[in-house]
């Protein structure tokens, strides 16, 4: 907050205010629009012919698509750890991050409820959930909860941007005639009187409490679809905390990533400081360390027992076909970027996005060897099946919908910086105005003399 | 000197036959030629097909070898005489239904020769055959002083006649979910002058469907003249199994989704309706901001 209390308002505003794609921004954007493009040319022809372009089948029901779904979901779940946990507990240091995590939370779990359409084959189906749904059923609770979780972080990011629009509306940001309707729709009525304020205010301050229960809930229940069943490597009573801490682990990496990369292409050194990637380090640390932890009573216990139903399932990932994957996800997203962010110089900018990545490419390998190595491994013996079946690697048209997903979460992404502020204005101006007030205040303390 | 002495027979041993046991060794490791075998079946529903088989030794495993195309003859491998034409599937085998235009042949013949043989020109020019008896099988239960019987028997066209046959080993068995399980202690029973094989029905109190029925089986396995037969019968010797009564009719975790249980539905609503009260609270307090600044 230091590094910019000297600078004047209008020069914060003319930081922090959208600016338009240039060349690289034109050529990423248009990168992901062809990425998402053949993923819904590939999702067409699933359409078209069934999921039978799929390489699922009656083992692994459940392959990419699921895998990327929890892997998005854990994503989502940062934005109620930065702007919720932290506005709550007082974390003052929060202004930047905040947004930037309310738009990656947003943007995930909406591709995360979209993916779960694609994984059924067959959408028109999709309101089947809730005539025939049975409330017992952990897949509906999860339909409920990605729900009310989409809506209340849509809400927070929108009632934080309500002040940031109306500057831009005050300031005749010039967007088009077209973005300048919603703009005013969406936040004409604010004038920043006492009594706004103070109604907004309450109303953050009631839906961060109301979030963070739901944020929990969603990938607590999320973890309940693979623990309430019966089936080696899911039957876990650990499984809630287990997803719940690497959820907080992936969103963080994930904010850690997007600050390096809008520091860098916006210039932003002055508001996301070293200090913000030292802070955010020790962070991600403690829950690397936190997630570890699970993953040693997920693994290793189990391991040590080596019961006979679930010795082939835990050999394939500890020392057979999933080796690799897995400790490749052992190492690089937890123990490399704790011994990366546990040093002082591994908390400076680029070494903590390199570690970023690690964690975030790593959570996705994880959460993919969390579903498939089970369901080639079933309690009851494969009977009468073809060949096929015990093995599963996806199809280009699963590959082409997964990634097109992902390139759709960016794109949200993309599009949301070049139409909003991604640093909140408003409140880093506030921030601004409480340190020079504090400063002035220091000051007329020191300059009356003790007699 | 003691433990030399202690492992001299160990090591006299190794050396004699260390090389033999590492050549078996070597041979196993290296993948043999590609095999092709045709089997004759007549399942249940006695419309007969024929089975072809591609696999490869590797090791001390058998592998699958696909997509071999393998064309069927009858009698002779003459293209007048085809049956058609199986590509072996990730299984490494290929199945194929005797065509209508044989029925002629099968009405008039007693014996059949069938002759596999790849059709690919840049294949191993693989060719197997096999020479299968017309016969039947039946399947019969017989009840006495409480004693239940199993009977089989095989018998093969001979002229105009149906023989029995001795001699041959017929499995006879329960059709389980997931397999078959022997209606007695041994696993075959062997035929007798009759063409009759018994098995004493000792699985009194096997469970079977909600009436008690179970299905019998006999069958007969990869016999060299007679090849694959099968046959069924449904009897009423199983223990009747019902589902509890009311079972989905009561308020549990496993029932239908109007028989859900109470505690759950006050535990879901109450977060759902906690939750979106708190939303819907926050809506109107937009709402308000928005009238405070009209």
């Amino acid at each position: 907050m230091e590094n910019f209390k000297n600078l004047s308002d209008e020069k914060i505003i003319t930081d922090l205010l959208p600016q338009k794609f240039g060349r690289r921004g034109m050529i990423w954007t248009t990168g992901l629009m062809v990425l998402c493009g053949i993923g819904g040319f590939a999702y067409i022809k699933q359409l078209k012919e069934g999921l039978i372009v799929t390489n699922m089948g009656d083992y692994v029901s459940w392959g990419i698509y699921i895998s990327n779904f929890v892997f998005f979901v854990a994503v989502s779940l940062v934005g109620s750890l930065i702007t919720a946990i932290f506005r709550l507990s007082g974390v003052q240091w929060r202004t930047p991050l905040t947004r930037i995590a309310e738009i990656i939370a947003v943007s995930n779990i909406t591709f995360a409820a979209l993916i779960i359409i694609v994984d059924m084959g067959r959408p028109e189906r999709l309101y089947f959930l809730f005539n025939h749904g049975r409330i017992q059923s952990p897949i509906l609770w999860d339909v409920i909860v990605i729900t009310t979780y989409f809506f209340l972080s849509l809400f927070l990011l929108y009632i934080t941007l309500i002040p940031d629009i109306s500057l831009m509306i005050s300031l005749k940001f010039k967007i088009g005639k077209r973005f300048s309707k919603i703009y005013k729709w969406l936040a004409s009525f604010w004038k920043g009187t006492e009594g706004q304020e103070k109604l907004r205010d309450r109303a953050i301050t009631i839906l961060c409490v109301t979030i963070v229960p739901v944020a929990f809930c969603i990938h607590t229940v999320t973890s309940w679809l693979f623990a309430t069943t019966y089936r080696p490597g899911w039957d876990s009573s650990n499984f809630g905390a287990y997803f719940v801490s690497g959820a907080f682990l992936v969103g963080a990496g994930a904010v850690v990533v997007a600050m390096y990369i809008y520091r860098r292409v916006y210039k932003l050194d002055r508001y996301i400081t070293d200090d913000h990637f030292n802070k955010m380090g020790k962070i991600t640390v403690l829950l690397a360390l936190l997630y570890l932890y699970f993953n040693v009573n997920e693994f290793l216990v189990p391991a040590f027992k080596m019961k006979n139903e679930e010795k082939d399932y835990l050999n394939g990932l500890l020392n057979g076909d999933y080796s690799l994957m897995f400790w490749f996800a052992v190492l690089t997203g937890m123990i490399i970027p704790i011994l990366i962010m546990i040093f002082k110089k591994g908390r400076k900018p680029l070494p903590m996005f390199v570690a970023g990545i690690m964690i975030v490419v790593a959570a996705w390998f994880k959460r993919y060897l969390i579903v498939t190595p089970t369901l080639l491994h079933p309690f009851l013996p494969k009977y009468d099946s073809p060949l096929r079946f015990n093995h599963y690697f996806p199809s280009w048209e699963e590959w082409a919908i997964t990634i097109g997903s992902m390139a759709g979460v960016l794109l949200i992404i993309t599009f949301f910086t070049r139409f909003f502020p991604i640093i909140s204005i408003y409140k880093t101006l506030e921030d601004k105005h409480t340190i020079t007030k504090k400063t002035e205040t220091i000051e007329q303390y020191e300059s009356v003399q003790i007699s | 000197m003691k433990a030399f002495k202690y492992h001299k027979l160990s090591i006299i041993l190794l050396l004699l036959f260390g090389p033999w046991i590492s050549k078996i060794n070597a041979q196993d490791s290296v993948a043999s030629k590609t095999q092709l075998s045709i089997s004759y079946f007549l399942p249940v529903n006695n419309l007969p097909y024929l089975e072809v088989n591609t696999r490869k030794k590797n090791g001390r495993k058998f592998e699958a070898v696909t997509n071999i195309p393998v064309n069927i003859y009858f009698d002779q491998a003459e293209r007048k005489n085809l049956l058609g034409q199986v590509t072996t599937d990730s299984t490494g085998k290929g199945r194929i239904g005797l065509p209508a235009s044989f029925k002629n042949e099968w009405d008039s013949l007693n014996e059949f020769k069938f002759i596999a043989e790849e059709s690919s020109p840049q294949g191993e020019a693989l060719s197997a055959d096999i020479t299968i008896k017309k016969a039947i099988l039946t399947i019969d239960t017989t009840s006495a002083d409480g004693t239940r019987m199993v009977t089989a028997e095989l018998k093969e066209k001979n002229g105009d006649n149906w023989i029995p046959v001795k001699d041959i080993d017929m499995v006879l068995s329960i059709k389980r979910l997931l397999g078959n399980l022997s209606v007695g202690d041994k696993e075959t029973y062997t035929s007798d002058s009759t063409g009759v094989s018994r098995a004493e029905f000792k699985r009194d109190s096997i469970p079977g469907d909600q009436k008690g029925n179970i299905i019998l089986v006999a069958q007969i396995v990869d016999n060299d003249n007679y090849g694959n037969l099968a046959v069924e019968k449904l009897v009423n010797w199983g223990t009747p199994v019902k589902p509890p009564k009311n079972f989905f009719a009561q308020r549990a975790l496993w029932s239908i989704r109007t028989e859900t249980p109470f505690w759950l539905l006050f535990t879901v609503y109450s977060i759902v309706l906690g939750i979106w009260g708190t939303f819907i609270y926050l809506i109107f307090q937009v709402r308000k901001i928005k009238k405070l600044g009209a």
